[in-house]
């Protein structure tokens, strides 16, 4: 999450097309100005995607002496018949759905309910909510890793005291996958309410008095007014939420479980991260890269024509 | 046509400098006489337990040695410690020593361009300083009979049992558990009888590698593969799984995060940890004042005998350069001394590979006679099988995806054999 903004202008950026230059022989004046920036873009995006293309049909231990091997759509083949892959993939769609409600839902409505709060309250309560999100995700995990413990963790605890018994959080592979997408969540959450919360406070407080003359009830106006002008941010939290969420998720899956028990709780970036650099087999990882950059840029298309097409503007 | 005269003399100029390299390869010269820096990788550092310690312990005794001499170390975790030499040596980092664990052996040997140390060091200092070492433990080093590492931190598993959830589960804590059945019959008790763990052993987790899964199947006569052809789905290894299967789901087997079962060893909740010899320091410092700590030989199938593997690692020296060779090859013969091992051995828990020390009061004798938990593992020694490396340039894949469906065969709830068996036919498309 360290690099939010680049996370939340990338898709953004897609939309923009430069216009047309309107007079021929405009100079190059434009290009040099945008150069730096277009030769890091080719660098560190365009040229290590085509590299990637092309490794995805090699076989290559990542040494420089080892030679590259052309295997054709043999890497594509092998990853599809592991039942791994598609462990992976319905987990990434879990990760995406588990945490829409921690990243869209509870964010939209303690954004909306906790508007009317005023002074310290507000403060106390906006800072309660951020905490987790500034905390680095590596200690966040080993911070749950104790609190989650089988044997001697907190909530264990706790739950053993009510006589519940213990849960496996993370050594159940039924428990597992729901727990880190709550990790994963609940870093989220704060962010998201903050989004919300200065999105909401950006809307004309006349529209929400012009409603209340008229008699709106408090429902009707977070209906009717609130929720309509929030569309924007809801639409981009959501497409962050589906484009990003899964790859929030890594840090917590490499500290906490490995991608284990049994595979429950990898998905596809870990497995991709898992193929390049814990076996070396950059062929397989170039080629589930492959396969995840297609899948995310058509999902992305899509989002991108849902948003214009739903999102409601206050010009 | 001038131009291609210029590139041939060109390619005659850089072969032509490049030809007294190769060529010094053999010319390592017999002392360090100017001051001379080599980095040295080492898994040990980068650990919190007693390891880290009696590693700086050995640098700075080489250091008082060797003034001239300065070793930089490089503290990776043992999991990564393999990539990370391979990141630098990509970057153009070359290191000059590393402490890397069997299981790469080959690939370090035929992809990495470690140096044999046939190839680097006179064949009478080589002899001067082997002798004595354990011809078993030098043997693990070798490929195509030259020494490509040397044995350095080197232990076999052994069983560490609590023995107050023995007394608790009304087992004998003196009689410990000796065949698979045994434990079986204890885990079951402790498990019923206490609510804690039974028996767990550290072979799925990320930091484990092989060997103790190694070790277990080749006790029951099992082999991880043969020449090319992997064969642990099949008869006797596939069988050694499908008991550790059975313990599972009759509970005497526990289901613990498989990437910390020390820890639970160590906070006592656990009756029986099969492990390497190298926990041992660190665990009998939890243990100490909270439970009784012991151990035990590693149990066998039956009446078969066991086949301990090796755990632990091997010193690797990539120095191109004579000198650096020299000041390497220098740190190798010290850290693999009868002082070193004194110390590897009393601090860290790992095997000496000296045996003629174990017994000589001016070196382990004293310590041995005060810990006499160091015995079934020297014991094991005698019966040391090669912990199996993987060949080819996807070594890795192939015994990521063995290790992935041992973990599924024991944990899941499918037929472990069938899980074993795809397994290995989908791995075996990477063997070369």
């Amino acid at each position: 999450m360290t690099d939010i903004q680049a996370d939340l202008t990338q898709p953004m950026s897609i939309a923009i097309r430069p216009a047309p230059s309107r007079q021929r022989g405009a100079g190059i004046a434009p290009w040099l100005y945008l150069a730096p920036a277009l030769i890091l873009l080719f660098m560190w995006t365009y040229v290590p995607l085509v590299e990637a293309f092309k490794l995805s049909f090699y076989q290559w231990n990542m040494l420089p002496t080892a030679p590259q091997r052309f295997v054709g759509l043999d890497n594509y083949r092998r990853i599809f018949a592991l039942s791994e892959m598609r462990t992976a993939l319905w987990n990434t769609l879990f990760y995406i759905i588990g945490l829409f409600p921690m990243s869209v839902i509870i964010p939209l409505f303690v954004a909306i309910l906790t508007q009317d709060l005023q002074g310290r309250l507000r403060m106390l309560y906006r800072t309660l909510i951020f905490v987790p999100m500034i905390v680095p995700p590596v200690v966040a995990a080993i911070l749950w890793r104790w609190l989650l413990s089988d044997d001697h963790g907190l909530v264990n605890n706790l739950l053993a005291l009510a006589g519940l018994g213990t849960v496996g959080f993370l050594t159940d592979p039924h428990c597992a996958l729901a727990t880190l997408t709550w990790i994963t969540g609940w870093k989220l959450i704060g962010f998201s309410t903050l989004l919300f919360s200065a999105a909401n406070a950006g809307i004309d407080r006349s529209y929400v008095e012009a409603a209340r003359i008229d008699g709106a009830s408090r429902w009707q106006i977070v209906r009717d007014i609130r929720l309509p002008l929030l569309s924007p941010t809801i639409m981009l939290l959501s497409m962050m939420t589906i484009l990003f969420g899964a790859q929030w998720s890594f840090a917590y899956i490499s500290v906490l479980t490995n991608g284990g028990p049994l595979k429950s709780t990898t998905n596809i970036f870990y497995v991709l991260w898992e193929y390049g650099f814990e076996t070396l087999s950059a062929g397989w990882s170039a080629a589930a890269g492959m396969i995840t950059f297609a899948s995310f840029a058509v999902i992305a298309f899509c989002c991108l024509r849902l948003m214009k097409r739903y999102a409601v503007y206050d010009n | 046509m001038l131009r291609r005269t210029y590139l041939k003399l060109m390619s005659t100029l850089v072969v032509g400098a490049l030809v007294p390299f190769s060529a010094a390869f053999a010319d390592m010269p017999a002392t360090v006489d100017g001051p001379v820096t080599i980095s040295f990788y080492n898994y040990n550092l980068a650990s919190a337990s007693a390891g880290a310690d009696a590693t700086k312990e050995l640098l700075a005794a080489f250091k008082q040695k060797f003034p001239n001499i300065t070793v930089e170390t490089i503290a990776v975790p043992s999991n990564e410690i393999m990539s990370r030499v391979q990141a630098d040596i990509v970057a153009g980092q070359q290191p000059d020593v590393a402490q890397l664990v069997f299981r790469d052996l080959i690939y370090i040997a035929s992809d990495l361009g470690a140096n044999a140390l046939e190839d680097m060091v006179s064949p009478q200092e080589l002899k001067d300083h082997l002798s004595g070492m354990i011809p078993q433990g030098l043997e693990l080093g070798k490929v195509d009979g030259k020494t490509y590492g040397l044995a350095y931190t080197f232990s076999t598993p052994i069983l560490y049992y609590n023995a107050d959830l023995f007394r608790q589960a009304g087992l004998d804590p003196d009689s410990p558990p000796k065949t698979w059945d045994d434990v079986k019959k204890a885990g079951d008790a402790i498990k019923q009888k206490t609510g804690k763990n039974g028996f767990f052993p550290g072979a799925y987790g990320p930091a484990d590698g092989t060997f103790v899964y190694q070790a277990i199947v080749m006790s029951n006569g099992g082999k991880v593969r043969q020449g090319n052809t992997l064969t642990f789905a099949d008869g006797d290894a596939a069988d050694a799984v499908k008991m550790l299967r059975d313990m599972v789901d009759s509970g005497a087997h526990a289901r613990i995060d498989v990437a910390s079962p020390a820890d639970t060893m160590a906070s006592g909740n656990l009756g029986m940890f099969l492990y390497t010899s190298a926990l041992y320091a660190s665990l009998k410092k939890s243990a100490a004042g909270k439970f009784d700590l012991r151990v035990a030989a590693m149990p066998s199938f039956g009446d078969k005998p066991t086949a301990p593997t090796n755990s632990g690692s091997a010193l690797f020296v990539f120095s191109k350069d004579p000198v650096k060779q020299r000041a390497s090859y220098e740190l190798l013969k010290f850290l693999t001394s009868k002082e070193a091992y004194t110390i590897i051995t009393s601090k860290i828990g790992y095997l000496p590979l000296r045996l003629d020390i174990v017994d000589d009061p001016k070196y382990l004798g004293e310590w041995v006679k005060q810990n006499p938990m160091i015995r079934p593992n020297l014991e094991q020694l005698n019966r040391l099988t090669p912990n199996i490396a993987f060949p080819g340039p996807n070594y890795r894949q192939a015994e990521n995806m063995m290790m992935d469906s041992v973990r599924q065969a024991v944990f899941g709830s499918g037929d472990p054999i069938a899980t074993l068996k795809t397994a290995e036919q989908a791995a075996q498309d990477l063997m070369p």
